[in-house]
């Protein structure tokens, strides 16, 4: 018995321990810049899915997160991810502690911060993004800040074929990290895709990305177009080399595994096997530092919305 | 209460249709009471007869007692089942559940591990009350993994079956045993049994003894148990970084129980740069399945550490017969052996794909097939495939499915050479074929044919693989 009550005090410690820690890391951030008037207290909370490969975190999500935080130095910036399994895997591996978004709200609430802006690093406004929009909700019902505003995705608040900016300044973006191509030669972006409305953004970015005469389409992994419609697509297009790059922020499981592994049904080995030669590009969009200027407008977009 | 009144009558029905069993005029059946069993908590459990409606809430039970030929008897397994494919497929149960589950079925036999008796002592009590005979048993220790499966053997009536499988399974890690055993110097290896403070293994783990069988030596053989019967053993950051210029090797054990990082992650741990391993990249997973679980796939996780370790001996594409027309199950493990690919393990969640080739369902290639794991590696890595469920493991290679494995095996580009293949129209995958013989991996005939309908000898494909670019 006194055997089992350990197995339930000593998690309950740790976790105690570790959330004070959590509490004074982010004490210490707050101290390093000047302590605003209350009344003015402003913060900015990047929020992303998270990854658990330390390597595309530094790349991709901490770079974005950086050119947020040197451009708008006059608020605390802070992260959240909204993926549990990759929040208590980094806790218990890495012993690196990242908030969800009502936790980091909630800090920031009870620090006294008045005016807060959500900025997401996501592509198209799916679930993820309703998920977030729900606790942003909630807390501006709560009156929680004076202000609350949520940013919006690389590809827009909603997917609206007829208005396409945000998708044509994606196009220019994605445009900075092609290879230069020859004939027969083509990019292949790899989307995440859903079941939800938004996966119309990934037929969007196509018809753009034929708009603009690029060599690149998309494909989804849970979504359309599907690898076989990009099969056939590039079938239609006559070419025979393929540079794959995921349309995502991080290149994480879904590149190195769906993507680029040596796996049965990975697109490496499924467009191999159709006889097309294959170069698989391990970069998330995060690395693009285009597409991070993109996110740090949004950002400048949101604060705008904020003094309305 | 109307709970209470069904444990009653189920015990009741048991009961009776025990004792209605044990009184039947069979000749061989044991006498009463001849099945006496002392379980890892110390308790004797007596059965009149073999079990024979069995329920397992421990993959590794599950895994052995397929493997003792138990199909039929097995009426229930974890929920977390992953080998043989058929257990995935059989009626699940589980010890965070109502107990009542279990008792509807009736079972003769309930097969749990002393973790489960100390997580939830009340789900097995519920058992022990309605007369369910629950037996907890678990080899902490690899000198236990015989007397565990005799064991087994002994409840349900598989004695012979088992001795058979144990002789095998000895056999096996003999042979490993033997040609490691001539391997200097050996390999000094960390191995990795927890990501969480990097902990590794005690001593007399099982995975200790395989990493010994395999040739390496255990850098970390001083680690100390986290508790009293615990196989993983406490190490840390300070102690690894004292070896640093000892591990040659860093092992790190993957799945879903406990599990160390991934290389990735390994290598850009603050200081760990400072570990040969690390510096010289040898840095693996391999899957705990194959090494921690007790089953007679410890074989398989054995020869998957020789692999690690010495390659070169271990993926030596030597035995191979040169002048042998190449089968299709010679290929498969040619490119495995080639790729150095882990041997592929099933996940849960490999069970759920829709789509490609599903583990085990090649139905000419049965599970104790000899070529089995090379040949589901070999698929499921997408080097070779299958004709819908068979497998074809003695078809001979023709020249036009070399060169499609070939060209999933390497980063084989396009050249500026011109070439004319005059029987281009007859190869499955023209352009396949076209790369291959630009990059002069296979070649043409005298009258420009690259013949895709002919059989390829042993020698030929080693050849043609030696060609291939390397990474």
């Amino acid at each position: 018995m006194k055997k089992i009550a350990l197995y339930f005090l000593v998690p309950l410690l740790v976790g105690l321990l570790l959330t004070g820690c959590g509490n004074s890391a982010t004490k210490d951030q707050a101290k390093e810049s000047q302590p605003p008037a209350p009344q003015d207290k402003k913060a900015i909370l990047v929020v992303s899915f998270g990854t658990s490969y330390p390597d595309a975190r530094k790349a991709c999500i901490e770079s974005t997160e950086n050119k947020i935080k040197d451009t708008f130095k006059d608020y605390q910036t802070r992260r959240a991810f909204t993926s549990n399994i990759i929040i208590k895997k980094l806790a218990d591996r890495d012993k690196l502690m990242v908030d969800d978004p009502e936790q980091a709200l909630t800090k920031l609430q009870q620090e006294g911060y008045k005016q807060v802006v959500v900025q997401p690093l996501h592509i198209i406004p799916g679930k993820e993004f309703d998920d977030l929009k729900a606790v942003v909700d909630k807390f501006t019902a709560d009156k929680a800040f004076d202000k609350l505003v949520l940013g919006r995705p690389l590809l827009g608040y909603q997917i609206d074929p007829n208005n396409t900016k945000d998708f044509d300044l994606a196009v220019d973006a994605l445009k900075k990290q092609l290879p230069s191509l020859k004939e027969k030669q083509i990019v292949v972006f790899m989307g995440h895709g859903t079941e939800h409305e938004s996966n119309a953004a990934y037929q969007m970015m196509n018809d753009r990305l034929k708009q603009a005469n690029l060599p690149a389409i998309v494909g989804t992994v849970e979504g359309s177009p599907t690898l076989e419609e990009v099969k056939a697509s590039l079938a239609k297009l006559q070419v025979q080399d393929v540079t794959l790059m995921p349309l995502m922020l991080v290149a994480g499981d879904h590149a190195n595994n769906d993507m680029a592994g040596d796996e049965e049904d990975s697109w490496k080995t499924q467009l191999k096997k159709e006889g097309y030669t294959v170069t698989p590009y391990l970069h998330g969009l995060g690395e693009n530092e285009a597409i991070q200027a993109i996110f740090v407008q949004h950002t400048q977009d949101a604060i705008e919305l904020l003094s309305k | 209460m109307i709970r209470k009144i069904i444990v009653l009558i189920f015990s009741l029905l048991l009961t009776l249709s025990l004792s209605g069993c044990g009184s039947s005029p069979t000749t061989s059946a044991p006498q009463e009471g001849n099945i006496q069993v002392v379980d890892d908590l110390g308790k004797t459990i007596v059965l009149q007869q073999p079990a024979k409606r069995i329920i397992s809430l421990y993959s590794a039970h599950t895994e052995n007692l397929f493997d003792l030929g138990l199909e039929q008897e097995i009426i229930g397994v974890s929920s977390k089942e992953t080998y043989p494919p058929a257990s995935v497929k059989k009626p699940a149960f589980d010890y965070n559940g109502d107990p009542e589950k279990i008792l509807a079925q009736q079972p003769d036999l309930v097969l749990i591990r002393p973790f489960i008796q100390k997580s939830k002592p009340d789900f097995v009590k519920a058992l022990e009350n309605a007369n369910i005979t629950v037996v907890c048993l678990y080899p902490e220790n690899f000198n236990r993994f015989d007397d565990y499966i005799r064991k087994l053997a002994l409840l349900t009536g598989k004695e012979t079956v088992a001795e058979e499988k144990l002789r095998q399974f000895h056999q096996q890690l003999d042979e490993i045993k033997k040609t490691t055993s001539n391997i200097t110097p050996k390999k000094r290896v960390f191995f990795e049994s927890t990501e969480t403070e990097y902990r590794t293994i005690t001593p007399d783990s099982i995975p200790a003894n395989l990493l010994q069988l395999a040739g390496g030596i255990n850098v970390a053989a001083d680690a100390k148990a986290v508790s009293k019967e615990s196989s993983i053993a406490s190490y840390g950051v300070e102690k690894i970084l004292a070896r640093a210029a000892e591990i040659d090797v860093y092992i790190a054990q993957s799945g879903a129980m406990n599990a160390g990082g991934s290389p990735a992650s390994i290598k850009i741990r603050p200081a760990f740069n400072e570990i040969k391993a690390v510096q010289q990249n040898q840095i693996y997973n391999v899957d705990e399945k194959l090494v921690s679980s007790p089953t007679f796939r410890l074989a398989l996780g054995t020869k998957q550490l020789a692999r690690i370790l010495y390659p070169e001996v271990f993926d030596s594409l030597a035995p191979l017969s040169p002048q042998t027309t190449l089968s299709r199950q010679e290929l498969a493990e040619m490119v495995v052996k080639y790729k150095h690919k882990e041997f592929f393990s099933p996940t849960s969640k490999h069970y759920n794909k829709t789509s490609g080739h599903l583990y085990g369902s090649f139905v000419d290639i049965a599970l104790d097939h000899p070529a089995f794991h090379y040949i589901e590696t070999a698929v499921q890595a997408g080097y070779l495939a299958g004709t819908g469920n068979n497998f074809e493991p003695d078809k001979a290679v023709t020249r036009d499915e070399l060169s499609r494995v070939l060209f999933q095996l390497a980063d084989v580009k396009d050249t500026a050479t011109d070439i004319t293949i005059k029987d281009r129209s007859l190869c499955e995958k023209p352009r396949i074929v076209e790369l291959i013989v630009k990059n002069q991996i296979l070649t043409l005939d005298q009258q420009k044919q690259f013949n895709p309908s002919a059989t390829v000898s042993v020698q030929e494909a080693l050849a043609a693989l030696n060609k291939l670019p390397q990474r």
